[in-house]
């Protein structure tokens, strides 16, 4: 016999070993029986499932015997809700009095400012504090006659100011 | 008899299509009967070959047969209601296998050898054949897919090749060729892990 040929097919017989060995296994895990009361589970499994809706019967005397029965009550239906629809169509006929209408705009450019006239914000002017005399140019100052200028505060009350250049 | 009566009457009246109806049902509901207590055990270890956990594969023979309910009207086209409920719990727990992907209970060897029959050995040779056992189902979920759903249908001697490529939905010529292949890769990657060892 040829060596290669040997070594060959006593690979296949390993082969077919470890693959026998491996399908025994499986056959083994395959023909494993089922546990008690199994077809009991499944039996009150499916006698517990939700069945499908039914369908209502006519009542006998309202049952319609042919398909002409079945057709006027579809035309009545469609008379029904047709004349229901013109009936809300009509009575909202744009421009007919008493019909609802939307509200128009006051100006057709835009919005209008109604009148009003923007003034702009002012600032007071700066005023400024009164100066610290001195008490001896104060006192040379009362006998003088003083200038004065009365210019009124921000509170409205007239204010005496001394202005220094003038003391002289 | 007013009229009012008489239409009362005729709501409470049950129609001829209805008990047509009725019948029919019991008849349904007779037909899945059976099926269930043929076919039950057969689904069952169908459904354990692949989950590998009790509790699942009765959950999908469940499931299986409340689908067969929700089609019972075309019960009566089936041809081959085996093949059909195979295929039916086939797909189930391919999909449950698919969504869980967890670990199989039969990876523990104490799980198997529990499971597995033991008539006449020693608790060491239960134990010594749970691991061999153990270690091949191992190797057998590295096959890839095709090869691993063959190689697992003909290890059910109800189903000859033709029913397995009705179930996979393939030709029989495929079934051979992927059976071949799935020989192959099981001897070899079984000779790896021995000369590993």
């Amino acid at each position: 016999m040829n060596p290669s040929t040997s070594n060959q097919s006593s690979n296949r017989s390993g082969n077919t070993a470890a693959s026998d060995a491996a399908e025994s296994t499986l056959r083994l895990v395959a023909s494993l029986s089922a546990p008690d009361g199994l077809e009991e589970r499944v039996q009150a499994a499916l006698k517990s499932a939700p069945r499908a809706g039914q369908i209502l019967a006519w009542p006998t005397l309202a049952r319609p015997v042919s398909g002409w029965g079945r057709a006027a009550a579809a035309a009545a239906i469609c008379f029904v809700v047709a004349g229901g629809g013109w009936g809300v169509v009509a009575r909202l006929q744009p421009g007919q009095a008493g019909s609802a209408k939307g509200p128009g705009l006051a100006s057709p450019a835009g919005l209008s400012s109604s009148g009003a006239m923007r003034t702009p914000q002012t600032l007071h002017r700066p005023v400024v504090p009164a100066a610290v005399a001195n008490p001896v140019i104060a006192t040379a100052q009362s006998a003088q006659p003083v200038h004065h200028r009365n210019k009124p505060s921000a509170a409205g009350k007239v204010v005496a100011q001394s202005i220094p250049g003038e003391a002289k | 008899m007013s009229a009012s009566q008489t239409i009362f009457a005729g709501w409470m009246e049950i129609p001829e299509s209805s008990v047509r109806d009725q019948t029919r049902q019991f008849a349904d509901e007779e037909a899945l009967a059976a099926l269930v207590s043929q076919y039950a055990a057969t689904l069952y270890r169908v459904a354990y070959s692949v989950l590998r956990n009790p509790a699942d594969a009765e959950d999908a023979v469940q499931e299986a047969f409340l689908r067969v309910l929700r089609h019972r009207d075309s019960l009566a086209e089936v041809r081959d209601q085996r093949v059909w409920l195979i295929r039916i719990v086939w797909n189930i727990v391919l999909d449950r296998k698919r969504r869980a992907k967890t670990r199989p209970e039969t990876d523990d060897v104490t799980e198997l050898a529990r499971v597995l029959p033991s008539d006449g050995l020693t608790a060491e040779q239960i134990a010594s054949a749970a691991q061999h056992h153990a270690h091949v189902l191992a190797c057998v979920d590295q096959l890839p897919t095709k090869e691993r759903e063959v190689l697992m249908l003909s290890a059910f001697e109800e189903l000859n090749s033709v029913e397995i490529a009705s179930v996979l939905g393939i030709t029989e010529s495929s079934v051979r060729s992927r059976l071949f292949r799935a020989r192959n890769l099981m001897a070899g990657l079984l000779e790896h892990s021995r000369s590993l060892r």
